[in-house]
């Protein structure tokens, strides 16, 4: 057993509150990777056997969505939006720039695996356009500078 | 039942099958009426995700994709108007947009669907000025399938075949988008016995097979329509011939039989044809006790001096014959009446079981064991039986199933024998302890019938000249009676002629000749008609 017992009873409740268990899936990969950070084959295995599915449609579901991720990933992620508002407001310009600084293409991690930078669509903030996510969360109204500091400022 | 109007001819259709459906059942998909689809497989569910079918349907505004729209009485359809054919050219232009156009390195190539479509509906030049998406050429998906993720178009028929008909479920879509292309689980590789066919109902040349990849560009091939002999499910085959030699074997529809899938042991038996260990000689066994080549006419000298000895000696009631479940029903006929006629009284049919599933595979591997047992063979147990009493003491037998270890185990009983005379299309043990040896035709290169598992007459003819002398097992039975003598043979065979003495004195064969069995066979006399016989 990979899952830890607290999950799998988490993952038991939220099972119960839906009419056909396959529905608690999504809610299911987001507990398993609250706890490890990623959805490891070995997790995949046990979520399939949980939901009696087979492990190739975990994955199915698993690499669908781009913020379930199947292997350990970077300390930080910093997601740029380049959706329109923000591209027009300079998202693209910006992505570049944090890329040369980090020395990395989008999408892409740096090599001590400190930093992952990625590019989004929308994430709703278009009215602070441009705007990154970082852990989670919002900063906007961003120019390249400040972009900067934000990311210096990220612990090892 | 619901009528529907198709491009101004009316048919009628079955309640609850979409428009795709109703024009396959109808027999006018792609034969009258042509409706490009990719996604959509007649004997998988209905995905609806590649829209190359769209038709127009009066009284709906938008185009309708005809694989998943219901029918309704009365409704009107358009299938080869401009809006419907501009519809598909928008279509092919984005499938195309990503495809690697590698035709003259694929394997596909003359038996592709998006050329064929392409050449129907594409636009001569793509607009797209994007990057093509660079994707992995040469995935392994397991033991029989390679994978080009570049040519794939994404309609996931093969998921849907390993999910609905072996039910293995080992392919699926990964990611997103742009970015989806079909996947194993990590260390799950595409594995069943079924697996194969996905390369089939791949439309484009994405699934190609390890065996049959790079072997030939398959507008060389003559598809000839046959029957794999595998087992007694007799599933219907085209075998791909070039050059006289047999490339390949694909399914051939057929509703009653086998729908549009054949198992991959039966795939890979074509290379029984060509077999290094194809007999090609007959032989005789000389005084030092060594078998020898010899022509036909000096074999059946020695064999019908031998049995001729023994009959004046001991009695025809000494020798036994053992047929073949893959003789043809013409053969075993003219066994049966052989055998009659010498009045032998022991005989049965060898056959060798084996695993079977509810899909397709049978436990009998073999195509006629029902054929032997309708024109009077038994089980061959009756024949191991007595030639362990010593009652035995000249054997004919045709193929050598009866070494299986549920019969005979191995040549050792037959060492006694005074006579052994083989009919076979492939060396065996048999060759250890026979005294006459006529390599015979395998079913690829003769005329005939079997009658599988549901008592359903099919036929095989001649795909390939066999490359050596061989004969069919009938020709060389009538010789044989022939130079015994034998009333009613006069040394001559020939295999229509022996289907309708067959029906004549059998009523089971009554009305089945070699032409009324025509591509996709017919039920014996009596046999209750399956739902699925049309
Ligand atoms: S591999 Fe072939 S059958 Fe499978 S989704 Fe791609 S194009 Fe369709
Ligand atoms: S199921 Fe039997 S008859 Fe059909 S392909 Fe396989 S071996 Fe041949
Ligand atoms: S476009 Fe960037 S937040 Fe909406
Ligand atoms: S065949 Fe209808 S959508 Fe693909």
């Amino acid at each position: 057993m990979v899952i830890s017992k607290q999950t799998r009873s988490k993952i038991d409740a939220v099972i119960a509150k839906y009419p056909q268990a396959r529905g608690a899936l999504l809610p299911a990969l987001h507990l398993v990777q609250d706890e490890y950070g990623h959805v490891s084959k070995e997790c995949a295995v046990e979520i399939a056997e949980i939901f009696e599915i087979r492990p190739v449609e975990v994955m199915e579901v698993l690499t669908f969505y781009n913020l379930f991720f199947d292997s350990p990933q970077a300390k930080h992620h910093v997601y740029v939006c380049t959706n329109l508002p923000c591209s027009l407001r300079g998202a693209r310009g910006l992505l570049r720039q944090l890329e040369s600084q980090l020395g990395i293409k989008a999408p892409g991690e740096t090599s001590d695996g400190r930093i992952f930078l990625g590019h989004e669509e929308c994430l709703g903030a278009c009215g602070y356009a441009p705007m990154m996510r970082v852990d989670g969360q919002y900063h906007e109204v961003l120019d390249i500078e400040k972009a900067k500091r934000i990311l210096d400022s990220l612990g090892e | 039942m619901p009528k529907i109007t198709i491009d101004g001819t009316e048919i009628e259709a079955s309640e609850g099958r979409t428009i795709l459906q109703a024009l396959d059942d109808a027999g006018l998909l792609m034969n009258g009426v042509d409706i490009p689809h990719y996604c959509w497989h007649p004997k998988l569910a209905v995905d609806g995700s590649c829209r190359l079918c769209q038709v127009e349907v009066e009284g709906i505004p938008k185009l309708q994709i005809a694989c998943d729209t219901p029918v309704q009485d009365g409704m009107v359809v358009h299938t080869a108007n401009d809006r419907v054919k501009a519809a598909r050219e928008g279509v092919m232009e984005l499938l195309l947009i990503n495809h690697p156009l590698d035709c003259p390195i694929c394997d596909q190539a003359g038996e592709c669907k998006l050329q064929d479509y392409a050449y129907d509906y594409g636009v001569k030049a793509s607009r797209s000025k994007e990057p093509r998406r660079a994707l992995k050429k040469n995935v392994d998906l397991g033991p029989t399938i390679v994978f080009d993720q570049e040519r794939c178009i994404l309609c996931r028929r093969c998921v849907r075949f390993c999910r609905e008909i072996p039910k293995t479920g080992e392919l699926a879509v990964f990611n997103r988008g742009d970015y989806s292309v079909i996947e194993t689980f990590p260390g799950t590789p595409l594995d069943n016995d079924y697996s194969m066919n996905v390369a089939d109902i791949c439309p484009v040349g994405a699934l190609t097979t390890k065996d049959f990849r790079f072997k030939i560009r398959v507008w060389f091939l003559e598809e000839v329509a046959g029957i794999c002999t595998g087992c007694s499910n007799g599933c219907n085959i085209h075998l791909g011939v070039a050059n006289n030699k047999v490339y390949r074997y694909v399914p051939r529809r057929n509703d009653a039989v086998n729908d549009t899938w054949i198992c991959d042991a039966g795939r890979m038996s074509y290379r029984e044809i060509g077999a290094p260990d194809r007999l090609r000689e007959c032989m005789v066994r000389d005084e030092s006790g060594r078998l020898a080549p010899t022509g036909l006419d000096r074999a059946i000298e020695v064999a019908a001096g031998r049995l001729r000895r023994l009959i004046a000696s001991k009695g025809a009631g000494v020798i036994a014959g053992l047929a073949s479940a893959h003789a043809t029903n013409e053969d075993l006929f003219t066994f049966r009446r052989f055998l009659s006629a010498l009045g032998s009284e022991t005989s049965g049919v060898a056959v060798v079981r084996g695993k079977a599933d509810d899909l397709l595979i049978k436990e009998e591997k073999a195509p006629n064991g029902a054929g032997a047992r309708e024109i009077g063979f038994g089980d061959a147990r009756t024949v191991v039986d007595r030639i362990s009493s010593g009652g035995i003491d000249a054997l004919i037998t045709l193929g050598h199933d009866a070494l299986h270890e549920s019969l005979l185990g191995s040549e050792k009983p037959l060492a006694d024998l005074d006579t052994v005379i083989v009919l076979d299309t492939h060396a065996s043990e048999l060759q250890r302890v026979a005294h006459v040896i006529v390599p015979v035709r395998h079913a690829a290169e003769k005329l005939g019938t079997f009658v599988n598992v549901a008592r359903r007459v099919q036929r095989v003819v001649p795909a390939v000249e066999s490359a050596w002398e061989t004969y069919a097992d009938g020709e060389v039975l009538a010789k044989l009676g022939a130079a015994l003598g034998l009333e009613g043979f006069d040394g001559s065979y020939d295999a229509r002629q022996v289907a309708r003495d067959l029906a004549a004195a059998n009523p089971a064969f009554v009305g089945i000749d070699l032409d009324s069995v025509g591509d996709t066979g017919r039920l014996l006399a009596g046999s209750a008609a399956s739902g699925a016989e049309r």
